[in-house]
């Protein structure tokens, strides 16, 4: 039902990715983004250039985070606290609101149609993709680039321990996925990488920002009801492990009763380089590269129970 | 303050508050423009010169007039370091 | 788009708790911008906001944004009648940008002045995305679970979003809207950027010299029409259409021919086949900068023709609450729809004689409109039109 999705590119950058300046305009530009936009601009711009897809005005952007440009917004706070009202940056200012790395990757890929920045705990990543799946399967959107960016700053990390938080395995990063309808991809002859079969956001009952008591969920099988497909299709999972260990057994627990009687190998992309949001399109794209007949399941929860599951096809299964 | 030591107070904001190159700061002469737009500027857009005022304010503790039409003062290095220097000669 | 009917509205606004504090002081054209009380303003030049009064009901516990969610949002719940059946499946989608940086920043300040008190637990509750996790979580709410930021329009993309999932079929009912407490950031960042008037502001004056700052936070409940009807709920209104789009132009300045916004404002039309001429008022998002109120006007002008519609900003009166702003007004347009009463632009003294449009000064208007449309354009393009009709 509705219009098939899609993956045509992927591009994810992080601290170890050389030369990310050389996907920067020129200084003019670099110089007025911040390192998390620097990342974010590269990212978008290497996943198009993946899908050999120029954004024509028409493309969306959607991008998950969990903390934003907190690098900035402390900067631009500190700036004031040591010097008074002379100390404020203006040009700080614009990355103060999540919204920027979104923004400046919108100016410069010269994407206008409309862009999203999704704020999650954990899970921020794997939500835009799955929204943005949505939006093309419903027909609202004909192309998108989708995916997340973060950037830990040393402060917030520093009060993280300090208020007992499990040590969870952080680093800045960005990256996206372009998604299309598989119409408009086969149309202008892309490559495609895979198919996003399904994809479902639910919220798991649990108290706010803490582990729940149950390993009942509804993303799951939600988006296997999208994929029209049953749970002993499965063939891989993906999930969000990244060192806390109540979460990472939280999750084993939903996974495991939602493809119950399948119990399959977890493996988490975000160990040990460390999670950003940008790493939910990394996993997408594994999931489609690493093919098979059967379909992979991309999966994140967060403290506070937010659950999204995305069920990807890889490009031989999504020939039919 | 004389024009000549503005103009190097103003290439060391160029580099700590708008992020410039320090190695394009050298190549920087009076005569250089300012605004996005002019050939050869330094391409500084309503945004840059926002924060191009705060500073000056911070540093040469002058207020911007703003109810003026500051733009012709922020023309080039030139214009905006006689601009500031008669402004601190004056306070 | 298939129209969705809004059964709920929950507020907490400058004028006080709840959604009749709201309109009559809406209604009446009294202005909610006095001087600041929360956090210190010495040294700045503009020092007044609107600010919600007294003190919010809720745990001293939780951050002032998450008392202002949560109090809007139950509300919303009540108003519409969900029970706790219907909550298991209810989406959650909220516009947020200041999460609880209101306490994080005065604890920030404290360790930096050599406090050495512990970390605000929690610490997520600092972010924006702790408001959807603490409505999600206190009221039961286990349906999709998304905060949305887009600056200033964060709070109409939230209602967007909700009425994609209401209209896909993937929940019955949800809860959408935006939230926002007063914060250091945003009233310093504005400062600095000369984008406030140091008086209230006065949106579509001649003289109009910058924007109020305000904080509060909306919710509505949106479900199905045919379900609403099915169960004798009360329905204020649908949206039937909205546009987002994004300006690809500069992160803080607007396209100079409000390219972006027609977009938004024309796709709305066109996604619930409404024609411009049938749209009887426009809630603007009207921040009084000599910029924004001067393109959306040109906009405005090019989508409905001079002088087509009614046009106020409710900002002139609760300022601009920033995530909050698009669904507070989204409620003040529902309002002002089915009482039949435009609420005014306040200090609205000398009307911009470039600006083509009857911009209601200081007086509310009678006047019956069966379609009105409501902006918000956030900071970076991020434009949204949401597309409101009577109910029936």
């Amino acid at each position: 039902m509705g219009q098939r999705v899609a993956i045509t590119g992927v591009g994810v950058v992080d601290e170890r990715t050389p030369d990310v300046a050389t996907w920067l305009a020129d200084e003019s530009e670099a110089r007025r983004l911040s390192r998390i936009c620097q990342l974010t601009v590269a990212a978008g711009r290497r996943a198009l250039a993946d899908a050999g897809l120029d954004a024509h005005g028409g493309l969306a952007v959607m991008v998950g985070t969990e903390f934003g440009d907190m690098v900035s917004t402390i900067s631009f706070v500190d700036g004031y606290l040591g010097r008074g009202p002379g100390g404020l940056s203006a040009l700080l200012f614009p990355h103060t609101v999540m919204n920027t790395m979104a923004a400046t990757t919108a100016i410069a890929v010269s994407a206008k149609g409309l862009s999203l920045t999704l704020s999650a705990l954990t899970v921020a990543g794997e939500l835009a993709i799955a929204r943005a799946a949505s939006a093309i399967r419903a027909g609202r959107v004909g192309a998108c680039l989708a995916g997340g960016a973060d950037e830990p700053a040393p402060l917030v990390m520093s009060a993280l321990r300090e208020a007992g938080a499990a040590p969870e395995l952080r680093a800045a990063g960005a990256g996206f996925v372009v998604l299309e309808t598989f119409d408009g991809a086969r149309e202008r002859g892309a490559r495609i990488l895979g198919e996003i079969a399904g994809a479902a956001w639910r919220a798991v009952p649990a108290r706010p920002h803490r582990i729940g008591s149950t390993a009942s969920s509804r993303a799951i099988a939600a988006a296997l009801t999208e994929a029209g497909a049953s749970a002993a299709e499965v063939g891989r999972v993906y999930t969000s492990a990244n060192g806390d260990g109540p979460r990472e057994e939280w999750e084993r627990a939903l996974v495991d009763a939602a493809l119950a009687p399948h119990r399959l190998t977890h493996r988490s992309l975000s160990v040990p380089a460390g999670r950003h949001s940008g790493l939910a399109a990394h996993s997408v794209a594994t999931a489609a590269s690493e093919g098979g007949d059967k379909l992979a399941l991309v999966h994140a929860v967060a403290r506070g129970g937010n659950q999204v599951a995305i069920l990807v096809r890889g490009p031989d299964g999504s020939d039919s | 303050m004389e024009p000549k030591e503005v103009f190097d107070e103003l290439k060391t904001i160029l580099v700590s508050r708008l992020k410039f190159d320090p190695r394009r700061a050298v190549d920087l002469t009076l005569e250089t423009a300012l605004p996005k737009g002019v050939e050869d500027s330094i391409g500084l857009d309503s945004l840059d010169f926002i924060e191009l005022s705060i500073a000056i304010e911070e540093r040469f503790g002058i207020a911007m007039d703003e109810s003026a039409d500051l733009a012709p003062h922020f023309a080039s290095f030139d214009t905006l370091s006689r601009y500031i220097a008669s402004r601190t000669t004056r306070a | 788009m298939k129209p969705v009917a809004i059964t709920g509205l929950g507020v907490v606004s400058p004028f006080g708790a709840g959604v009749k504090a709201f309109w009559e002081g809406l209604s009446s054209g009294v202005c909610a911008i006095r001087p600041i009380t929360l956090i210190d303003t010495e040294g700045f030049r503009c020092r007044i906001a609107a600010e919600v009064p007294g003190p919010i009901a809720g745990s001293a516990r939780r951050s002032r944004a998450d008392r202002l969610a949560l109090a809007a949002a139950r509300e919303a719940l009540d108003d519409a009648g969900v029970e706790r059946g219907d909550r298991e499946d209810a989406a959650v989608i909220v516009g947020a940008v200041g999460g609880g940086m209101l306490e994080a920043e005065a604890w920030h300040w404290r360790r930096m002045r050599g406090s050495t008190e512990p970390v605000p637990r929690p610490l997520a509750s600092s972010f924006p995305s702790a408001h959807a996790d603490v409505i999600g979580g206190t009221l039961g709410l286990t349906g999709p679970r998304e905060t949305v930021v887009t600056a200033c329009s964060s709070g109409a993309a939230s209602l967007a979003m909700a009425a994609d999932l209401v209209g896909d079929g993937v929940v019955p009912v949800a809860l959408a809207g935006g939230v926002d407490a007063l914060t250091r950031i945003c009233f310093m960042g504005f400062n600095a950027l000369r984008l406030l008037d140091a008086a209230p502001c006065r949106p579509f004056d001649r003289d109009r010299r910058g924007m109020s700052i305000g904080e509060g936070a909306a919710f509505v409940v949106l479900e199905d029409p045919a379900r609403a009807r099915a169960r004798g709920a009360r329905v204020y209104a649908e949206l039937v259409g909205y546009g987002m789009t994004g300006d690809a132009f500069h992160v803080t300045s607007p396209h100079p021919e409000g390219e972006g916004m027609a977009r938004a404002m024309r796709i709305a039309l066109q996604g619930a086949g409404v024609a411009a001429a049938s749209v009887g008022y426009a809630n603007a998002h009207g921040t009084a900068t000599p910029q924004n109120d001067r393109i959306e006007a040109r906009a405005m002008r090019d989508v409905f023709g001079e002088g087509g519609l009614l046009v106020s900003s409710t900002k002139s009166m609760i300022g601009h609450t920033m995530a909050a702003a698009g669904t507070l007004e989204a409620v003040a347009t529902v309002l002002a729809v089915g009482s039949e009463l435009v609420p005014p632009t306040a200090q609205l003294e000398t009307p911009d004689p470039e600006i083509p449009f009857d911009c209601v000064p200081r007086v509310a208007r009678e006047a019956t409109v069966e379609f009105a449309i409501s902006n918000s354009f956030g900071f970076g393009g991020q434009n949204v039109t949401l597309l409101f009709k009577r109910a029936a």
